[in-house]
């Protein structure tokens, strides 16, 4: 027989685990039904309490909530923003470089051709052994130089 | 597992499934219990409305994931229950803002009870009980006061508590022990 309830031996009454032994004890002992009967008053007059104010307090009228927009802010929407302003200033820049080139080669293949002609006047000129005015005194030249030759073989023979 | 607890989960399950399907009413019936032990884990009617709404936005969300291995009841409390240890947590760090201005004051509802047909003598010693019941949770720690909670306002068994709190059954005995005890001591002082 156990002379009075341990405090781990009432929490464990209070919480409804009632074995035997505690059962008879507490039959027989009006000091410990006592103690019980204050805590177990305790607690459900609190309980009581407790629920007074809540019960006050009506449900809010429950609206589905909607479902909410895309942050501005997200991975795939910069990445989407950052292509599109690459691709703005990349386009232009690409054809104003494609369009420089191009001028570049049609001023290059203008210079070529005309450095062309250069080449082909002057080698005209430095292939003629003297200039175009004076070419008439060459053929004069060759003219006499030829009837001096004939005048020596004749006179040697 | 066998046959017919299968079927009975299964069963559980579906018709648990359902009654998510009209939130509605799931907040209708569920509302009150959730309010409640927020604010008496809070203490603060403002922020306990605030954590009951959030609590039940969260289940909404959340609802395709419910599989019905507890009941709605014990699903929300799970989800009030970490609510509330997430605020303490957070309130902590923010020490300074502890002056509450809509703080709950039990002893009004104490003394209404107490009215109601008790001598004057009884009244007093039934408000004087409640508040020191009402001072002892306080001195709780966080978890020994959501199974005190639990137990002695929401009338959940061991079990119960065990699974909206994720604790262990033994555990929870061991909070409960710890708890009425300080709730015992408290109560003798008003004697």
């Amino acid at each position: 027989m156990i002379e009075h309830l341990s405090a781990e031996q009432i929490s464990q009454w209070i919480i409804g685990d009632r074995p035997l032994e505690l059962r008879q004890h507490v039959a027989e002992c009006a000091e410990c039904r006592a103690e019980l009967g204050q805590l177990e008053s305790a607690l459900a007059q609190f309980r009581t309490a407790m629920r007074e104010p809540a019960s006050s307090v009506p449900p809010p009228a429950w609206h589905h909530p909607e479902p909410r927009s895309a942050p501005w802010f997200s991975w795939p929407r910069l990445v989407l923003i950052a292509t599109a302003l690459l691709v703005l200033v990349a386009v232009p820049v690409t054809w104003k470089a494609r369009n420089h080139e191009q001028a570049l080669r049609a001023q290059a293949a203008q210079t070529a051709l005309a450095d062309s002609r250069l080449l082909e006047s002057v080698d005209a000129e430095i292939s003629q052994a003297v200039p175009q005015p004076m070419e008439p005194l060459v053929t004069l030249a060759t003219w006499n130089s030829n009837s001096t030759e004939q005048n020596q073989k004749t006179q040697r023979q | 597992m066998e046959q017919s607890s299968l079927v009975e989960w299964m069963a559980t399950a579906v018709t648990s499934s359902c009654e998510l399907d009209d939130f509605e009413s799931v907040v209708r019936l569920h509302w009150s219990r959730i309010f409640r032990f927020a604010l008496a884990s809070l203490r603060d009617r403002h922020a306990a409305e605030t954590l009951t709404q959030d609590c039940f936005f969260r289940a909404y969300k959340a609802r395709d994931r419910f599989r019905g291995e507890a009941s709605v009841s014990t699903w929300l409390m799970q989800i009030a229950v970490n609510q509330v240890r997430d605020h303490l947590r957070d309130r902590r760090l923010q020490f300074w803002k502890r002056a509450r201005q809509t703080a709950v004051d039990v002893t009004a509802a104490a003394g209404w009870i107490a009215d109601a047909g008790a001598t004057p003598e009884t009244a007093a010693l039934l408000k004087e009980q409640v508040q020191a019941v009402w001072d002892a949770t306080g001195s709780l720690s966080e978890r020994q006061r959501t199974v005190f909670l639990l137990r002695f306002v929401e009338d959940l068994d061991v079990l119960e508590i065990a699974a909206a709190t994720g604790l262990k059954e033994g555990t929870v005995k061991i909070h409960l022990f710890r708890a009425l005890q300080a709730v015992r001591k408290r109560i003798r002082k008003t004697k």
